[in-house]
């Protein structure tokens, strides 16, 4: 029990899968204005990251491990990880259509989101059994949620501020996320 | 019957399913060529490291967990491999026992602590002190042992005492059967 | 070539998404090989200006050897994949290309992994998992889409090229800074080339870590554009 506290305050904090992994960056520095919004995309990235992660980890102990064919990881992994955003891209249409709306082109994108790839290489890596694989992606999903969560508040008061042209966007929100990572580094001695 | 082909409804599918097989039949003939590149250099590096602590090992046996230590034809000794938790993930840990079962050398595999902190668990005035020990005394000074910890970096210290005190445990008891 | 200058002040990083990777193409051949190398050197930099491939850039270049390893290892992936998926585009079906090309380009990642393993292993361990996270990294998908499915097998591979190298300068630049800045001294696959006295016993190890990678990438960028800016307007 002890082990999986630390493995989820761990990924939530210590290694958080934007500021100290660098992962997920694309939807962090395109994460919308509006809280909502940026919730609902890191929820959703959530859902995904912990479905991906049960059936890769049970793909890679099972199937992966006994039969010795540990490399084929990447190319089964990314296949698994392609057909289920479609699958709750279906569904979220199906039963939430204005979710779907609002989320738009952000949603096939979380195949190509590096967080999820990521966060399966990591449970095989470390060779995560299958509970502790979910506790890690909740952990992973719940930082990258937070973070999100925390850029978006920042957006709007980036936008309205004064830059120089060349730092407006995109240069000045990568300085913002320097100060952010900056405080997370704070939380390295905890585990 | 090109058009006929690329129109048919199923296409898209075996496509898809035959550049998938290309690709399954690519990877595994590719990873047959490098695997066992992988595997011969490991048995280099594990030979290399045994022959440091026994340096007057002939020859060596692989038996399940055990490193079986000949020299000349007598068994002069085992060896083991502990895996310990450190600071940033796993240590690996290539220990030496002489047929007494104390230890006759201690090296470090693999880690991936600290930089200039944790990795000097890989020096060998740490490593020297496992030296003649019999497993009761591996522990940290502070806990009892004879082993002091690196300085700042006990976390480091400590996961290399703890696994190979398990793991020495273990294998004695093996041996002894 | 005015299609970038809007993107300049776009406040959102490119996605993979292929409209947004469009630079015009006109139907000369020959020299447009060359052309199409430059292009993806500044005017579309991967890093500075298209804002692709961000998840390794940051991650690897806390050292200019795995810049110079993971540099290697993009260029490889994206010349094969280019190539690959732009001999086969008359044949692929549109409803399965997607899934095409990931497969392709996972092949191709899974290859580079078992290679480096092989024969590199110490750059294989350093570079640890954004080895293979080449294969979600925009630039590969993203040219595919945008380029390779739909030009000839010759001018897919210079746009590769010139993405490539364009990459590669980009990681250059960044880890050239971070490790001057973060270690004091520069040191490439294990041979030291030199150190700065000043910053050697007193490294700024804030550039090796996490916030220095972010700052460090958003100067640069602010760079570029301003030359952009400077140049363009």
């Amino acid at each position: 029990m002890n082990n999986l506290l630390t493995i989820f305050i761990a990924m939530v904090i210590v290694n958080n899968m934007v500021l100290a992994k660098f992962l997920g960056l694309c939807p962090f520095f395109g994460v919308s204005k509006k809280l909502s919004n940026a919730f609902s995309m890191g929820i959703a990235v959530t859902l995904v990251m912990l479905i991906a992660s049960v059936s890769t980890s049970v793909i890679y102990n099972y199937i992966l491990v006994p039969y010795k064919v540990k490399f084929m990881n990447i190319v089964i992994y990314i296949l698994v990880i392609a057909s289920l955003v479609q699958i709750v891209e279906l569904i979220i249409k199906r039963t939430n259509i204005i979710l779907y709306n609002a989320l738009g082109i952000y949603l096939p994108l979380i195949t190509t989101n590096c967080t999820v790839l990521g966060i399966t290489l990591i449970n095989s890596a470390e060779n995560y059994s299958i509970l502790e694989s979910v506790v890690s992606a909740l952990g992973a999903g719940i930082g990258f949620t937070l973070v999100l969560i925390i850029m978006s508040g920042i957006r709007e008061k980036l936008d309205l501020a004064d830059s120089p042209k060349s730092m407006r966007g995109l240069p000045v929100a990568f300085l913002v996320a320097a100060l952010l990572a900056l405080a997370f580094v704070g939380f390295n001695g905890m585990v | 019957m090109r058009n006929k082909i690329l129109s048919n409804k199923a296409y898209p599918v075996v496509f898809l399913a035959v550049i998938v097989i290309v690709s399954v039949v690519l990877l595994i003939a590719v990873n047959g060529i490098t695997s066992s590149i992988v595997e011969s250099r490991k048995r280099e590096e594990i030979k290399g490291i045994l022959e440091n602590i026994f340096p007057e090992m002939s020859q060596y046996e692989l038996e399940d967990e055990v490193y079986i230590i000949y020299e000349d034809g007598e068994r002069a000794g085992y060896a083991f491999i502990a895996r310990g938790s450190g600071y940033g993930g796993d240590i690996d840990i290539l220990v030496g026992l002489d047929n007494g079962f104390g230890i006759k050398g201690v090296s470090i595999l693999s880690q991936t602590e600290t930089p200039g902190v944790g990795s000097r668990i890989t020096e060998s005035l740490f490593t020297d002190q496992f030296k003649g020990l019999s497993a009761s005394d591996i522990a940290l000074k502070s806990e009892g042992g004879k082993i002091d910890a690196i300085t700042g970096a006990t976390i480091s210290s400590r996961a290399v005492v703890d696994a190979i005190q398990k793991k020495m445990v273990e294998i004695i008891d093996t041996l002894e059967k | 070539m005015n299609d970038h200058k809007d993107r300049s002040n776009s406040k959102q990083p490119q996605s993979c998404h292929p409209q947004k990777q469009h630079v015009k193409d006109d139907k000369k051949s020959g020299s447009r090989f060359w052309k199409e190398l430059a292009k993806g050197i500044v005017i579309s930099n991967p890093v500075f200006i298209l804002v692709l491939g961000l998840c390794p850039t940051l991650a690897i270049t806390s050292s200019i050897t795995n810049a110079l390893g993971m540099s290697a290892g993009v260029i490889f992936v994206l010349l094969c994949s280019n190539i690959m998926i732009s001999s086969i585009r008359k044949a692929t079906p549109l409803m399965v290309r997607i899934p095409v090309f990931i497969v392709v380009i996972a092949t191709f990642v899974t290859i580079l992994s078992l290679v480096f393993e092989a024969y590199l292993p110490p750059l294989h361990k350093s570079l640890g998992i954004y080895l293979p996270l080449i294969v979600v990294n925009c630039i590969n998908l993203g040219r595919a889409e945008a380029f390779a499915s739909k030009n000839s097998v010759v001018l897919s591979a210079a746009d590769a090229l010139g993405i490539g190298l364009g990459f590669t300068i980009a990681l250059i630049i960044i880890s050239f800074l971070r490790e001057i800045l973060g270690t004091g001294s520069l040191e490439i696959f294990e041979r030291q080339l030199f150190k700065l006295p000043g910053l050697f016993t007193h490294p700024l190890i804030f550039f090796i870590s996490p916030p220095g990678a972010f700052l460090v990438i958003g100067t640069m960028m602010a760079l570029f554009r301003l030359i952009g800016v400077i140049r363009g307007e």
